[in-house]
């Protein structure tokens, strides 16, 4: 198979080095090919789709040009191809540096990373939407769907959404958001941010949703007490993002969304193992996530609690 | 219907793991005829799991029901968060420490 894919690749690149499949990916493969004396990295289809609401390799690569044309930190597209051998792929810039969170969380971090990552933020949430007009408004529905879909019961999770019914926030104008930005999709070097990875999340909502995602605690890695992604207080990264932006979010308003973003992770940790249950995807660690989701519904209810539910 | 995936359902997985991606890779015949053995043994387990009862999860349906319908009288965050604990002893006993002092 590495042949087949070599050689479609090489009638779009030129003569490549031998491509090296990573490891992780569990919805899409990347390989690590050198062409031309740049380092590349080639994102594929896997087998299994990892969410119905992930946007197509074909849109995702059109989001991260758009991105890159607007300058934020983010790998230069190189190519999109629609068949490389029997699967849909693009070819982007190959990043130096680190993405495992846990290791970036537990050596020195650097300095400027939050701010860094206030800066990023600011400049995806000011993307024209109508560059791209393929990207879909998100809800709270949508979650309620995918868990009615899962069909087991979770009452933390439902007492979460009953709660995000109930104190929903005036509503912002919605912006692109990039759908997943936090440690662990970016891409970290000595002197901070390098890039930003892992665009098929990318939708249109409100802006907090973006900034608070970070601080939803499982991407911590193990740093609770540091709410910013286990690196740093969120403070100071929330007043630069606000003075970059204009847009004023206040503090209340990233409590809301954390909430928002641990709800989320917990259905997508339900939706995650039942890609190994339907057997589309069997794997141990995507079974696992059904029942590691449970850190997370404690999580909500510590967030419901600090709320004043009882 | 107990939650998923079920004790036998990792049990399987964690199988085919095993005899799918580690089995193949082992060249030294000791380890390999050791792997087999506990296999074989995982197997046991988890045709043992299969004899257990259900979990009955009629309560937490309720309850999520109610939730979703609006009906959230006081003290439901406490049922719910016990409800949470009691599987956090079976899926992951170390995680609530890291609440400690909060």
């Amino acid at each position: 198979m590495i042949a087949d894919v070599r050689e479609a690749l090489e009638t779009v690149l030129g003569p490549i080095s031998e491509p090296v499949l990573l490891p992780g990916g569990a919805s899409k493969e990347a390989w690590a090919v050198d062409a031309g004396g740049e380092r590349l990295l080639v994102r594929r289809a896997g087998g299994g789709v990892i969410h119905r609401h992930t946007l197509s390799l074909r849109d995702e690569f059109e989001v991260l040009r758009a991105a890159h044309e607007a300058g934020v930190r983010a790998p230069r597209p190189v190519a999109y191809i629609d068949d490389l051998d029997g699967r849909e792929a693009f070819v982007m810039e190959r990043l130096e540096g680190e993405t495992i969170g846990r290791r970036i969380v537990r050596h020195a971090v650097p300095e400027q990373l939050p701010l860094q990552m206030a800066e990023e933020l600011a400049k995806i949430h000011g993307l024209p939407p109508q560059r791209l007009p393929f990207l879909e408004e998100a809800s709270v529905d949508r979650l309620v769907e995918e868990l009615d879909e899962v069909g087991e019961p979770r009452p933390a999770i439902e007492l979460g959404l009953w709660w995000l019914r109930e104190n929903r926030p005036p509503p912002r104008e919605p912006v692109v958001v990039h759908g997943d930005f936090r440690i662990g999709n970016l891409v970290v070097g000595e002197s901070g941010l390098v890039g930003v990875l892992d665009w098929e999340f990318a939708h249109l909502d409100d802006p907090a949703r973006d900034l608070a995602f970070s601080l939803v605690r499982a991407w911590r890695f193990g740093v609770p007490e540091k709410r910013l992604g286990g690196i740093a207080a969120v403070e100071p990264y929330l007043e630069h993002y606000n003075e970059l932006t204009g847009f004023a979010v206040r503090p209340e308003e990233l409590d809301y969304w954390e909430l928002a973003g641990n709800v989320a992770w917990a259905v997508g940790c339900l939706t995650q193992a039942q890609r190994h249950l339907s057997g589309r995807d069997r794997s141990v660690e995507l079974a696992i996530l059904g029942r590691l989701g449970a850190e997370v519904e404690y999580e909500i209810c510590h967030l419901l609690e600090r709320q004043g539910v009882t | 219907m107990s939650e998923r995936p079920t004790a036998e359902e990792l049990a399987e997985a964690i199988e085919e793991f095993l005899s799918g991606e580690i089995l193949p890779t082992l060249a030294d015949h000791r380890l390999r005829f050791r792997l087999l053995v506990a296999l074989n043994a995982l197997g046991i387990v988890r045709r043992e799991l299969t004899q257990l009862p259900a979990r009955d999860d009629a309560e937490q349906r309720g309850l999520a029901g109610r939730i979703r319908a609006g009906d959230v009288p006081e003290g439901t965050l406490g049922r719910v968060r016990a409800d949470v604990e009691r599987r956090l002893r079976i899926a992951s006993p170390d995680y609530l420490d890291g609440y400690a002092g909060e």
